[in-house]
């Protein structure tokens, strides 16, 4: 099996982890919100890597389009820094 | 204090980097199978099977052909759990009415005229995935979000009264989401009601000729094959959830004005 | 190590692992109600990408295809051979539906987490 395509995964799910970390522990509920859609972009790789086209298709305006922008509406309806 | 957290993050990174090496050096690790199970392997064989129609949605897509045609039920039920959120969503800020010209601007004129040129394209794209989802990767979900985030990316740029002048209140919004789900109704028993018409028998969520039933939806528009019901419940699909997922943006978007009154109105006010 | 690809996926799998964990915190102990929303979300996806994940599978040839007939096929032997390199179709149809009905429970939380704002003029929750 090639090695190329899945490489992009193992690189993509590695961001995730550090998106990930640093959406949960950013006190800036708005930098919270971007580094989400960042852990969200390297979903979308690992899916359409693993043979998963549907899911991407669904998953990009979703979770990069929509989602962010109910949280930042939360975020500019509540307050922005997390105590 | 931020360079911190960059720092911990990226050596969590690194430890997994490491573990998955020592587990797979070890001849461990979770492995991706060669052969698939028997149920996977029937649906990929049948789902465009023209020499076992009985069996098959002759649909190109195998995805599309689970969602609409073997777990038909399912998906339908679970339109209606996005019915009943979006429902939901609209109950807690009950009351509410749109008012054009209070307020919002949106963004600066460079973002809105490249937005007027971002919005027919994904308007084309949007349709072409929904209308397509039986032959190429897309569907209904797909098609419908697409065109929720043409409404979200609207409403964002040029404030909520863009979508309030062009007739897409909230009112209207609601009526296309009950109108999509009920095409997606309308679309499962219509081969029921032709065969109770014609005195011949027939099932609900029937799509081609079944095994004691005759009936079948069409099976070729011109020179492409059709799904028969997947064409039918991809649009409406498409049409419901454009309209719910936008509609939940637009109430969670009103003006705190808006929003103040319609609260005064209920027994929420403090 | 005999095989790179063994090494990749673990690394896909084990990335998951961790963002289950990641996101699984940030839920329990940060105290703000919104953290704690998108922390919410990305442990859903990651729970989606693990149904993914199990979908996939080796192929002999180059590499699996996506589940989905280029051309109509001609022949019954043509079906036999999409459906030996083809991934499992059926934890996609799951989640594909999975997202969007997530994605409208959210909107539907995140109306209650203004409604909490709304009442006690924060969002904290301890």
């Amino acid at each position: 099996m090639e090695v190329v395509p899945i490489s992009i995964a193992a690189i993509a799910a590695l961001l995730s982890i550090v998106a990930t970390y640093l959406a949960v522990r950013s006190r800036d509920l708005l930098a919270a919100v971007v580094f989400s859609a960042v852990q969200s972009t390297a979903y979308a790789l690992i899916y359409y890597v693993l043979m998963a086209p549907d899911i991407a298709l669904v998953y990009i305006p979703v979770s990069v389009g929509i989602l962010p922008a109910v949280t930042v509406m939360l975020v500019k309806k509540t307050e922005r820094y997390e105590e | 204090m931020r360079l911190r957290e960059v720092v911990v993050a990226v050596s969590v990174a690194l430890m997994v980097l490491l573990l998955a090496y020592v587990v797979s050096a070890g001849g461990l690790g979770p492995l991706a199978p060669r052969e698939l199970r028997e149920l996977a392997r029937s649906y990929l064989a049948n789902a465009y099977n023209p020499w076992n129609v009985t069996q098959s949605s002759l649909s190109l897509e195998a995805v599309t052909a689970i969602v609409w045609d073997y777990r038909g039920i399912d998906t339908f039920f679970e339109t209606s759990v996005l019915f009943a959120s979006i429902v939901g969503v609209s109950l807690i800020f009950r009351g509410y009415r749109e008012r054009p010209g209070i307020g919002g601007r949106g963004l600066s004129e460079i973002v809105k005229t490249s937005t007027r040129v971002l919005l027919p394209l994904i308007l084309v794209a949007g349709v072409s995935i929904a209308l397509h989802g039986h032959l190429t990767p897309g569907g209904g979900f797909q098609g419908g979000s697409f065109i929720a985030v043409l409404l979200v990316l609207a409403t964002v740029v040029f404030s909520l009264d863009f979508l309030v002048e062009r007739g897409l209140a909230s009112g209207r919004l609601l009526a296309l989401r009950s109108a999509g789900l009920l095409g997606v109704l309308a679309t499962s028993v219509a081969l029921l009601a032709v065969g109770l018409a014609l005195g011949i028998d027939a099932y609900i969520f029937q799509n081609m000729v079944r095994e004691g039933s005759e009936l079948s939806m069409p099976q070729w528009l011109l020179d492409r094959p059709t799904g028969g019901t997947l064409l039918f419940f991809n649009v409406f699909e498409a049409l419901a959830v454009a309209a719910g997922l936008a509609l939940a943006f637009l109430v969670l978007s009103l003006r705190e004005e808006e929003v103040g009154e319609a609260m005064a109105a209920g027994e929420w006010h403090e | 190590m005999s095989d790179p690809t063994t090494f990749l996926f673990a690394v896909v799998v084990l990335s998951l692992v961790a963002n289950t964990g990641i996101s699984l915190y940030g839920v329990f102990t940060r105290p703000s109600l919104v953290k704690k929303f998108i922390s919410l979300t990305i442990f859903s996806d990651t729970l989606n990408s693990f149904a993914i994940a199990i979908g996939f599978r080796r192929v002999v040839g180059p590499y699996p295809s996506a589940a989905v007939l280029s051309s109509v096929p001609e022949d019954p032997d043509e079906l036999l051979a999409f459906a030996g390199s083809a991934v499992d179709p059926l934890p996609q149809a799951l989640v594909l539906t999975a997202i969007v009905i997530g994605l409208a429970v959210y909107m539907f939380l995140a109306g209650l987490i203004m409604l909490y704002h709304r009442h006690y003029r924060t969002t904290r929750m301890v």
